[in-house]
């Protein structure tokens, strides 16, 4: 088929009109996005310049009776419950109970309800937030659906909202969840369970079930108890300690490193002989935290392991000891009778300890 | 409670969340103290190199030069600036970091979330022992 030329042209004429009103509109209404969010910044930048002044008014200006906060425009509402949200893991105290009133002063609590249902992951995600940080114990069994959620960040801030009311009846639904969850991301989680406080470690004492069925939160349970710090729960890690599952003992003994209490230092040293490696380089780790200078002998007798982390361990275990320690690592790399194994790594750490500025 | 601090008294804040930077720096000027800001360990040594410091107040978790770090680097400055008393800020509630920083140099501790309140009464603590030390 042959068009006439002037056809054609008429086509080409056309076509590059539409063309170029689809690329000039195009052109608009990206400018006209852009501007609008530009306008929002700036709207929100110098609400946000505004209301640091107004807070720090608020908050320090008077220290008897604080001052009152500006009103907010209905509109600003949304921004401004963000801002408050900045200063939750900063401020404590009388500051922090202040912010909480100045949320609730705006109202937008009552939306909760219909906010952590919101189809929208953002929307419960902020609405669990709130919930959590401005503490809301009327919201929390709301909560407790979103830690199902199929979005992992709206199950963290529901889970987190729930351990921050160091509410125990929330423990259980907080637990079958971390246990859901893949083990790689444990010490993330373990800081969101550190929101019950110690609390949660008799609890989780008289609820989990037994460790031969569970282990996991067994495993768990060690975690927090060396994270916390309980000396309490030194009873429980002894026995779990000579629990038959490699991944219980070893957690058991670094809560046990963690708590550095001497009177456990008998029931650990055995496990210096451990048939598995793994252990081996636990209590390497674990000895001289808890035994001291005492622990010296067994260190010396790991450093020649087959097995090169737990001879590092436990090099590492005497650096750690100071002079005591330094002084056994001297005898040890200069020792030609010792064990090869043992005289490296002796050599090994007291270098490292060298760089370091160690004793 | 009443503290009259020496005028001037000049506080260095480093801190790399400027929204909590800000709020700090707010109660401090109501305390009529003179603060410089950093946002990293970096700045913070040179506005100590540069001004005449009486008290410094970092975070620990910070691009850059982090608040152990700096905490040794002016530690390692000869006195006076050496000695400027030093309280560290953190979020982390490690008790291992806690007892690297205090055996590093730092004078006191201070784990987020914190009081501006409880923070400004332990600077002048902190104040107080060094102005007694001499």
């Amino acid at each position: 088929m042959h068009l006439p030329p002037a056809l054609v042209l008429q086509f080409l004429i056309w076509g590059t009109v539409i063309l170029g009103s689809l690329v000039i509109g195009l052109v608009v209404m990206g400018t006209g996005i852009q501007y609008r969010r530009d306008q929002q910044n700036q709207h929100r930048i110098a609400r946000y310049q505004a209301w640091e002044k107004d807070l720090a008014v608020h908050l320090f200006g008077a220290e008897v009776s604080p001052r009152a906060f500006p009103s907010i425009p209905l509109a600003d509402r949304g921004l401004f419950q963000k801002f408050l949200t900045r200063y939750h893991a900063t401020l404590a105290g009388q500051e922090a109970e202040s912010l909480r009133e100045l949320y609730l002063d705006l109202g937008v609590s009552e939306s909760l309800p219909k906010r952590l249902k919101s189809r929208h992951a953002t929307v419960r995600a902020q609405a669990a937030q709130e919930v959590g940080i401005f503490r809301l114990p009327e919201h929390l069994e709301a909560v407790v659906p979103l830690l199902n959620d199929s979005v992992p960040y709206v199950t963290h801030l529901a889970a987190q909202a729930l351990t921050l009311s160091q509410n125990l009846r929330f423990a259980r639904p907080v637990l079958d969840w971390v246990l859901r969850e893949e083990r790689y991301q444990r010490e993330r989680i373990l800081r969101v369970l550190e929101g019950f406080g110690p609390e949660l470690l008799p609890w989780m004492e008289e609820h989990l079930e037994p460790a031969e069925v569970a282990p996991e939160g067994w495993i768990l349970f060690a975690l927090l108890a060396g994270s916390h710090r309980h000396p309490e729960s030194s009873a429980r890690l002894l026995t779990l300690i000579e629990m038959p599952n490699l991944e219980i003992q070893a957690a058991a003994l670094k809560a046990l490193a963690a708590l550095a209490d001497p009177l456990t230092y008998p029931r650990v040293q055995p496990l210096a002989r451990h048939e598995a490696w793994l252990i081996r380089a636990q209590a390497a780790k674990a000895l001289g935290l808890i035994g001291g200078p005492d622990a010296i002998p067994a260190l010396i007798e790991l450093t020649s392991d087959p097995v090169y982390e737990v001879r590092r361990n436990a090099a590492q275990g005497m650096a750690d000891l100071g002079h005591a320690g330094t002084s056994a690592l001297t005898w040890l790399a200069e020792d030609p009778s010792a064990d090869r194994f043992a005289r490296d790594i002796a050599r090994e750490r007291l270098e490292w300890a060298d760089e370091r500025g160690h004793q | 409670m009443s503290r009259t601090w020496p005028d001037p008294t000049r506080v260095l804040v480093v801190e790399d969340d400027q929204a909590t930077a800000r709020l700090i720096q707010a109660r401090l000027q109501m305390e009529g103290l003179q603060v410089f800001m950093a946002s990293n360990g970096i700045e913070g040594l040179e506005l100590l190199n540069r001004e005449a410091i009486d008290l410094v107040t970092t975070d620990l978790m910070m691009p850059a030069m982090n608040g152990f770090r700096l905490v040794q680097e002016i530690r390692d400055l000869p006195p006076p600036k050496g000695r400027v008393p030093i309280l560290l800020i953190s979020s982390n509630q490690n008790e291992q970091d806690m007892v690297r920083c205090l055996a590093a140099g730092a004078d006191d501790y201070m784990t987020k979330p914190i009081s501006a309140q409880v923070l400004v009464e332990r600077l002048w603590r902190m104040h107080q022992r060094s102005f007694s030390a001499g």
